[in-house]
């Protein structure tokens, strides 16, 4: 047994061995039993307990990896037993680089996190884990209480594995109990805004500038779960906050998908978000979705259209009128990138959805198309015919929630009998008429087979 | 699936399913077309599945959007409602507003009037009117805010339904999610099963089959191993059968073998017998012989023992004999050396006494022809004395005219010199050589010129010799044309290369810095006046001789060849001196042999130059030291003509007239 354990321990590292020898004595003293081969006595014992020292050295390992990680030096069989034993409590600096086990990784993250769809993920636990301790660490920061170390230290180590960082609450500094006192005061006297100005939430300049492998940016400015606390200020992206985000964007040129959602962003934000945007090199999708942007914001994402390489854009549940719709179709008319283009619940009008379905007519590039909600009426629906005669590229149209009326829904059914592209077309809530709604969607179902046939 | 479900249907049309692989053409095209159809409803079976999951999908989806299009749109409607409701708000609130400034304006207005009141009666009721017209407007207001409180209210309560409304929505797009999960999980486990079920026949069918073939191979295999068996076991029956036909017959000759070689055996013993015997018989002769030859030896020993002390005793001899020889050796070169000194002592008196002869005969020349002039002045004298008498006595005494007699001779002034100087002999040669020079090469045509430039300053060398062999045949042109030039510079070359010896060593030595013709020119010249050819004559006589003389030998080969000994003998006796050099040069010239033109052989130049010699030589010999009397010989053949001519100046007519006239004048 001893010149077992000496071959094996020649192995290992020096401090190792020493240790392992003094922990080995340690425990023969204090159980002489052990020191024995064979142990009349005892009828359940037998040679086959005592674990090699192979596995004791082993557990040795696992319980000072923190300290000590050796792993690449292990031959392989050592390695998967030290990766299945590995504690999911070791910090990220230590296993981020070093361990690539995907095993390991799931352990930690359902552990941790539970059971998520790791498709989102790429289909690497490791992203996984990564991305989702990096986010739980955004949303739990508190500014000015919080030290911006507890996260920027590990940076080096989310930095080759992040590529989506995913949101949900972001927590405003916290105010003191006096401070919340004078407010509530304020409050009732109902003048908070030159208080609420000052609040700032994370700041992500000093993040995205060093996550060099980011692609994804989803962000919510407001709080989760907030209950019977609620105050207005937990929801509020204030013009510091946008200032700083949009710095970070700019110096973020991998991003290519970026969400800001339920923040009540309004014109200036956009406008702000927008001129930092212009020219990025990578942004492929853009969403403000449930955001309080208005004409002068839908504006300035027109122009934002032209000037960069977007293929979706949403700006679902927001205030765009008449002539923000008129701004972005005529972006939309000169535009060669964008693919999918969601209007839904604004208030762009039938003046708005002419411009639309003008633009249409010389695009070639748009294949969704959602003008859900959006008081169109029946002149719309005269526009659409001609772009659904003329138009070969637009596959998904959705104009639910529109009164088009019989007049609109006859107009669009003798557009479609010119129509061999389109797939989709939402027509629900629209009082077009039921003759006019089969008719369509016969034609929606030959499109469809033949779509279907054309690629096989 | 389209793959899997083929064999499927070919096992269900059909118990053997016709293969791909199976020979007959017919059953492979049937295969074929099995596989295509299978495939075909396979592929309409796909597109069924998925139209089915399709339909399935997006009336599922309908149902789940159904309730978001609803929320929507009674989002919209309320947006709609609302701002309607905020319009007719700010409506209202606008009129009220104004309604209430007015009212205030005139509280305000009353105010005034109030003020100028003294009364104060009328002042209590102008203020209760205040009062009155504050209140109202106060309740107004209240009431404007008692509505719109109410009206918060509803919106609370309008909100707290919404917020249950969608809840409820939220629950049920949950359990129409659920739902459509739910059918789609049934749909695609069916298919699942279905597939599972297909595959499974499939693999029954395939396990089937290829149980089948398994059975099938193993029986043919049976069969085929009881074949090997059956085919194993006749074999060896056969070969068993075979061992012992072999074994029967090979005893036989085993047998048959035995016997032979046993009488073999017998024979050989008695050869060896009598061998035996003979071996017996050599010995003994051999032993005989071998007493004799010791014996023999024996002999041979003392002889040569004998021998040795002969060998010995003539060793000595030969000792002494060499001894001698030395002793000899040295005595005759003593003999020699003492020789050689008086022969150089008598060769320096010899050239001593040349020298004193040529100066001699310098003096005596000069003194002939001193006296010569003397005699020659005085008859001159003479004559023109007999010549002045004869012209006085034509002129004077006979008055007749008289001619004077041309008389060359008073002219001329010392000894007679010969007219005729023979052409000399190198000039000849070289015009020979120039000649054939040009016919054969013109690039030595300057060269030959040039020689015989040179030649010509040796004239005066030969002038004398010329001078003295006048007797011979001055025109040697008739014999010219027998010899070509060019055989004739041939002969020439052969003779320049064979007889260097007859030249001095001293002008070998001159002339060897000389160029190659030129030397050969000079070589020629001194071989000509060894051999005594003095003139072009006497070459081409020379050439004529030589040519002869090799047609002569080529016809007697033969029989010189065993001659040659004898001749070479003789010769070395009469030439001891030239044999030595003859002997080395025959031999380099040996190799030359071959090479050399027929004219005549380089080897036999030398042979037919000593015949020539002797043929020729003997003229020569009147003069033995030509170049010696140079200087004394003299033509003196005209010496008396000359002085006759002087004595005969006065012709006999004239005298006859002469002595007439003195008898005349005697009488006068």
């Amino acid at each position: 047994m001893a010149e077992f354990g000496d071959s094996v321990l020649e192995d290992l590292s020096a401090s190792d061995q020493h240790t392992s020898f003094s922990m080995s004595r340690a425990t023969a003293d204090a159980d002489k039993r052990k020191m024995r081969r064979i142990i009349a006595e005892d009828p359940d014992w037998s040679l086959a307990i005592v674990p090699y020292l192979r596995i004791i050295c082993l557990q040795h390992i696992i319980d000072n990896f923190e300290k000590n990680p050796i792993l690449d030096e292990l031959p392989p069989a050592d390695k998967v037993k030290v990766l299945e034993k590995l504690s999911t409590k070791l910090p990220i600096s230590v296993t981020a680089n070093l361990i690539s086990d995907e095993g390991y990784w799931r352990r930690c993250s359902v552990e941790r996190w539970g059971r998520r769809d790791v498709s989102y993920y790429g289909n690497s636990w490791r992203r996984m884990f990564l991305e989702c301790h990096l986010e739980s660490a955004i949303e739990l920061f508190i500014p000015n209480t919080t030290d911006p170390n507890v996260i920027l230290d590990k940076v080096p180590f989310y930095k080759n594995y992040v590529k989506k960082i995913s949101v949900s609450q972001l927590l405003p500094p916290v105010k003191s109990s006096e401070n919340r006192q004078k407010e509530d005061t304020l409050l009732a006297v109902g003048d908070g805004a030159s208080e609420e100005l000052s609040v700032s939430h994370f700041d992500f300049g000093m993040l995205l500038d060093k996550m060099t492998e980011l692609e994804e940016l989803h962000l919510v400015y407001g709080v989760r779960g907030c209950r019977m606390n609620f105050e207005w200020s937990l929801f509020e992206f204030t013009e510091q906050d946008c200032q700083s985000l949009a710095k970070a964007l700019k110096s973020c040129k991998h991003l290519k998908v970026f969400r800001l959602h339920q923040s009540k962003v309004n014109d200036e934000n956009v406008q702000t978000l927008c001129s930092s945007f212009l020219e990025h090199p990578s942004l492929r999708e853009l969403d403000f979705s449930h955001n309080i942007i208005g004409e002068r914001g839908a504006r300035a994402i027109g122009k934002l259209l032209n000037s960069s390489k977007l293929e979706v854009l949403s700006l679902y549940d927001n205030k765009i009128k008449g002539h923000g719709a008129q701004a972005i179709a005529y972006a939309l008319s000169r535009n060669e990138n964008l693919t999918t283009l969601n209007l839904r619940l604004n208030r762009i009008g039938d003046e708005g959805g002419q411009c639309v379905a003008n633009a249409l007519l010389k695009n070639s590039t748009l294949i969704n198309l959602h003008l859900g909600s959006n008081e169109l009426t029946e002149p719309t629906a005269n526009f659409l015919s001609r772009v659904l005669m003329q138009n070969k590229t637009l596959k998904s149209i959705n104009l639910s929630c529109n009164r088009l009326g019989l007049d609109g829904g006859k107009q669009l059914q003798e557009g479609m009998a010119h129509n061999s592209s389109l797939v989709e077309f939402d027509l629900r809530l629209t009082e077009v008429g039921q003759e006019s709604e089969y008719f369509i969607s016969q034609i929606l179902q030959r499109n469809k087979e033949t779509a279907h046939r054309t690629p096989l | 699936m389209s793959r899997s479900n083929s064999p499927l249907e070919d096992g269900v049309e059909e118990n053997a399913p016709p293969s791909l692989e199976s020979e007959i053409q017919e059953e492979r095209i049937a295969a074929r077309r099995l596989r295509i159809a299978a495939r075909v409803q396979a592929r309409k079976r796909e597109i069924i599945f998925f139209q089915r999951l399709n339909k399935l999908q997006s009336d599922g989806t309908e149902l789940v959007t159904n309730i978001q299009v609803a929320v929507d749109a009674r989002e919209s409607q309320r947006r709609t409602e609302e701002a309607e409701a905020k319009r007719q708000r700010t409506e209202k609130l606008e009129n009220e507003a104004k309604t209430s400034l007015e009212k205030f304006e005139d509280i305000r207005k009353k105010w005034a009037s109030a003020k100028a009141k003294e009364i104060p009666q009328d002042l209590r009721d102008a203020l209760n009117m205040q009062q009155r017209h504050c209140a109202q407007l106060i309740e107004e207001k209240s009431k404007i805010i008692n509505e719109l409180q109410q009206e918060l209210k509803v919106q609370d309560d309008k909100y707290v339904k919404d917020l249950k409304r969608q809840a409820e929505d939220v629950d049920l797009m949950i359990e129409r999610m659920e739902e459509q999960i739910k059918n789609l999980m049934k749909c695609y486990r069916e298919e699942l099963t279905q597939i599972e079920k297909a595959f499974e026949l499939e693999r029954r069918e395939l396990l089937h089959s290829n149980y089948k073939k398994w059975e099938q191979t193993m029986q043919h295999r049976r069969e085929k191993e009881m074949e090997y068996l059956t085919m194993r076991m006749k074999q060896v029956e056969d070969q068993a059968q075979q061992l012992q036909q072999l074994r029967v017959q090979d005893a036989e000759e085993y047998n048959m073998i035995k016997i032979k070689l046993e009488t073999d055996v017998q024979i050989l013993e008695q050869q060896l017998q009598h061998m035996k015997a003979t071996f017996q018989l050599n010995q003994e002769k051999l032993e005989y012989n071998f007493q004799v030859l010791k014996k023999r030896d024996e002999e041979n020993t003392i002889t040569k023992s004998q021998q040795k002390r002969r060998i010995t005793r003539l060793q000595d001899v030969l000792n002494n004999l060499r001894i001698k020889l030395k002793k000899q050796e040295k005595q005759f070169k003593e003999e020699s050396h003492t020789l050689s000194e008086d022969c150089k002592r008598i060769m320096k008196q010899y050239q001593d006494m040349q020298k004193k002869m040529m100066y001699f005969a310098s003096i005596d020349a000069k003194r002939f022809h001193e006296m010569w002039i003397m005699n020659e002045e005085e008859i001159k004298g003479l004559v023109k004395k007999a010549l002045d008498a004869n012209l006085i006595i034509h002129e004077q005494q006979l008055g007749m005219t008289y001619v004077r007699p041309n008389l060359p001779f008073m002219k001329s002034t010392g000894p007679i010199i010969p007219q005729h100087t023979k052409k000399k002999l190198t000039e000849v040669l070289a015009k020979q050589f120039l000649t054939a020079g040009q016919k054969i090469t013109g690039d030595e045509e300057g060269v030959e010129e040039s020689v015989s430039a040179g030649a010509q300053g040796e004239s005066h060398q030969s002038k004398e010799q010329g001078q003295l062999e006048a007797s011979y045949p001055e025109n040697p042109d008739n014999l010219l044309p027998q010899i070509s030039p060019k055989t004739m510079k041939k002969l020439l070359e052969i003779m320049c290369d064979e007889c260097d010896f007859l030249v001095e060593s001293k002008l070998l030595k001159l002339f060897s810095t000389l160029e190659k013709h030129e030397q050969s020119l000079m070589k020629l010249d001194s071989i000509f006046m060894a051999l005594g050819v003095e003139n072009e004559a006497d070459v081409y006589k020379l050439a004529d001789f030589l040519i002869k003389y090799s047609e002569q030998q080529i016809a007697e080969n033969k029989k010189e060849d065993e001659e040659d000994g004898q001749i070479d003998e003789g010769k070395s006796q009469s030439y001891v001196s030239i044999s030595s050099v003859e002997a080395a040069e025959g031999s380099s010239s040996m190799i030359e042999r071959s090479t050399t033109t027929d004219l005549i052989h380089p080897n036999d130049v030398l042979k037919a130059l000593k015949v020539y010699t002797e043929h020729y030589c003997k003229p020569r010999e009147k003069h033995p030291l030509p170049s010696f009397i140079n200087y004394e010989e003299r033509d003196d053949s005209e010496d008396a003509a000359f002085w006759e001519a002087m004595a005969n100046v006065i012709p006999e007519s004239t005298q006859r007239v002469w002595s007439a006239l003195e008898t005349e004048l005697e009488k006068y």
